[in-house]
């Protein structure tokens, strides 16, 4: 696995608002960086722009590093990464094994179907499979929405508020599910909720780098014991 | 009472379809012979033109219909996002309500022999004076009649699946797509176009339905020797002795048109199911920008053709000398316009009469039959709307004219009308039953709190907060009834000479000039009405114009 860098960053709107300044940061693999900031704050243009699909309304100058891969000029579907909205966009004409086959790269079709039987059981919806999303609860959905971008084999993992739809309940169990299947990829998490931070991650607050900043904060894995 | 007006709608609009249906099948099989004397199957099948026209019309008809899908889904997949997006959703509702005779007259004056597109070659290809014979239009492979039929068809279609995107939430859909590693036109064919379709499905039948009957556009582009079936049916009609095969021929089209539905409802399947394979294939496919970028220009020239097309009609309406190959007119003038009035302004002001009254009562009949369905009088029957949508033209309204000659109907004035509002009906209840079914129900209760009785919140709130949808179906309305052809001609027995009966009528036995401005005259009705729907709210109800702006 490789770390997520991102260096001298500076977002400005069309009306000469800065987003941000000069923002770095580098993610180790396995280890996440929490983002977070007030609404309009600018932490999910961030990621849009990490993704590739920021609004071209909005001026960008910085680059995006996988590894030793600038990967700041590729086409959105060529940087291998993961992305998990609010919503859980599960297509609504495929069923659950339809979206996750549609996640994997590669394979035959025998390994592929063994690859989501497989996934479906470690998240505990192995019966699941040939559901169609509308019928699913907001926790089972959550987490077939998490397993398709697992399964694409993204280098890393970009989540922009994906606990803020679920009830308090559901959200420890999910983020618990989320924290564990991702473990080995470095992962950014726009948050305005501190609850969804996990303990290991370290916090970039927005503000602090909307006048300038030019230190690059370096994320590293958090090893347990 | 709402409950008596609600039916009483359902029943004026449902009953002529009834009708239609019998007064065509009737004849058909030899049930009314002293109308339709005969056996109609049997004189149709004798007929030599019978095969060939059936052939052109399938072939004009189908073709056209899949150059609609193919444009629209290429529009969406190589210009959503874009600017020419942008371009496009400008220019496509004034385009859709040009009337079909008027683009088909635009469309000749630019890919005829003598048309614009050979006047501006010549002006780089010498020795072009003369034009050339290669071709004529129309030709007698219906290939004119198709894209006649294309550019005026896929605004149709594409601004039906603009108007869908958002309730499938597309852009989120290509965000993921791509961020799981699926090029643009991937995401587009495995996530977006499989919701999409089944959302505009009904659409495509209206125009498909339409394309294998078309009578007006068929009579301006399309071949006449053999014609398209239906305009060889209408051929038949006016001829007492070949009324019954003109009958039969009129249900052969609908049950064709029905096959053809049911043929592409098998087909769906099909391609569900091998969609449904390549899906789970998980392959991401490449990124193809050059054609992107080839498709972008493919649309772009299909959107130049349309609006040459009606600034052509502009052109020629005013001009006075212009030889070929001269690109532009050498004299210009205005008399065309002015000087030939009597012949512009009694088919003005037929047509026009025939409009006013069909807004005023389509638009009420609409508004009554909605406000019956909301206090749960009536049930919803958006179903009903689309009847006469995807049966052709000819078999109704050859069951209308068989009723309007016995009752001695025919040719009278509220006899047209009907028809026109039995054609427009659907289209204004459809774009105003969206607004009125999304309403905020509070808004009555406020009013009603406050002691307002019903007619007092249908007036003080409804009407004003919902006046733009009421407008722009009104010119939605408008313009359906101004380019009403069929109806005219079948129910008005020559007395009612409206611009589009004008039109197709005058059309190569008139001078261009005079062509121009008819079909420009015409053209002109539907654009002023949409533009007055976008300005009248704002000058009614400035207020809650004012009110809507700032909230």
């Amino acid at each position: 696995m490789q770390a997520l860098k991102v260096s001298d960053l500076t977002l400005r709107l069309p009306d000469g608002t800065y987003l941000c300044k000069s923002l770095s940061f580098e993610i180790e693999p396995g280890a996440v960086l929490a983002l977070m900031g007030a609404s309009g704050s600018g932490k999910s243009s961030i990621l849009s722009w990490i993704t590739g699909t920021l609004d071209s309304r909005i001026s960008a100058h910085g680059q995006v590093w996988l590894g030793q891969n600038n990967i700041t000029d590729l086409p959105v579907e060529q940087r291998c990464l993961g992305l998990m909205l609010q919503q859980d966009y599960l297509f609504p004409h495929m069923s659950v094994a339809q979206n996750l086959k549609f996640g994997l790269r590669g394979g035959t079709r025998a390994q592929r179907q063994a690859m989501v039987e497989s996934s479906l059981t470690s998240a505990g919806i192995k019966d699941m499979a040939n559901r169609h999303p509308g019928t699913l609860s907001g926790g089972q959905r959550a987490r077939v929405s998490l397993l398709r971008t697992l399964l694409s084999n993204p280098h890393a993992l970009l989540l922009d508020e994906p606990f803020s739809r679920l009830d308090t309940q559901l959200r420890a169990t999910i983020r618990e599910f989320t924290w564990v299947s991702a473990a080995s990829l470095p992962t950014l998490l726009v948050t305005h909720d501190i609850d969804d931070i996990p303990s290991h991650a370290q916090t970039l607050s927005l503000s602090d780098h909307q006048a300038s900043s030019t230190a690059t904060n370096t994320v590293e894995p958090h090893h347990a014991g | 009472m709402t409950r008596f007006i609600g039916y009483s709608i359902a029943c004026l609009f449902g009953l002529p379809l009834l009708v239609g249906l019998a007064g065509s099948i009737l004849p058909a099989v030899g049930l009314m012979p002293q109308l339709a004397p005969g056996n109609g199957l049997l004189q149709l099948f004798q007929d030599p033109r019978f095969w060939p026209s059936i052939l052109l019309s399938i072939k004009t008809g189908l073709t056209a219909t899949l150059l609609v899908l193919f444009v629209t889904v290429l529009t969406l997949v190589c210009a959503h996002g874009t600017r020419l997006w942008g371009w496009l959703m400008g220019f496509m509702p004034p385009l859709l309500a040009v009337p079909h005779a008027a683009m088909a007259v635009g469309l000749v004056f630019l890919i005829s022999p003598s048309g614009w597109l050979v006047r501006l070659t010549s002006t780089v290809v010498p020795g072009l004076d003369r034009p050339p014979t290669a071709w004529v239009v129309p030709d007698s492979g219906g290939w004119s009649l198709i894209l006649g039929l294309v550019i005026k068809e896929a605004p149709f279609l594409l601004l039906a699946a603009a108007a869908q995107l958002a309730t499938i939430n597309v852009d989120s859909s290509l965000k993921i797509g791509r961020t799981l590693g699926y090029s643009p036109a991937r995401c587009w064919s495995r996530l977006v176009l499989p919701q999409l379709y089944s959302r505009i499905r009904l659409t495509l039948f209206i125009i498909l339905a339409f394309n294998l009957s078309v009578v007006d556009m068929a009579v301006l582009l399309g071949p006449g020797n053999p014609p398209t079936f239906s305009v060889f049916l209408l051929s038949l009609v006016n001829d007492p002795g070949s009324r019954a095969a003109a009958s039969a021929g009129a249900v052969l089209l609908a049950a064709g048109v029905l096959l053809v539905i049911g043929t592409v409802l098998v087909l769906e399947v099909l391609v569900a199911w091998v969609a449904g394979r390549r899906r789970e294939s998980g392959h991401r496919g490449k990124a193809l920008n050059a054609f992107r970028r080839l498709g972008q220009v493919l649309i772009a020239s299909l959107l130049a053709l349309s609006v040459t097309s009606m600034v052509m009609l502009l052109v020629w309406s005013v001009a006075r000398r212009w030889r070929f190959p001269d690109a532009l007119p050498s004299q210009w003038t205005g008399d065309n316009w002015l000087s030939r009035s009597e012949l512009l302004l009694n088919p003005l002001l037929c047509t026009l009469t025939f409009a006013l009254f069909v807004v005023v009562v389509t638009t009420a009949s609409a508004i009554a039959w909605l406000e019956s369905e909301r206090f749960n009088k009536v049930p919803k029957l958006d179903w009903l709307w689309y009847i006469p949508l995807l049966i052709p033209q000819v078999t109704l309204l050859f069951g209308w004219q068989a009723l309007a000659l016995l009752i001695r109907a025919d040719g009278q004035w509220l006899t047209v009308a009907y028809a026109h509002w039995v054609y427009t009906l659907p289209y204004v209840v459809l774009i105003l039953a969206v607004a009125w079914r999304e309403f905020d129900p509070g808004w009555n209760n406020a009013a009603a709190v406050l002691g307002a009785c019903y007619w007092r919140i249908l007036f003080r709130i409804r009407l004003p907060l919902l006046i733009k949808p009421v407008s722009q179906a009104a010119a939605v309305a408008l313009a359906v009834s101004v380019a009403q052809y069929l109806p005219t001609l079948l129910l008005g027995a020559g007395r009612h000479q409206t611009l589009a009966i004008e039109l197709v009528t005058s059309f190569g036995g008139v001078d261009r000039r005079v062509i121009a401005t008819l079909a420009a005259l015409q053209s002109l009705l539907p654009l002023v009405a949409f533009i007055a729907a976008l300005g009248l709210p704002k000058l009614i109800f400035p207020t809650t114009h004012q009110s809507n702006a700032s909230a």
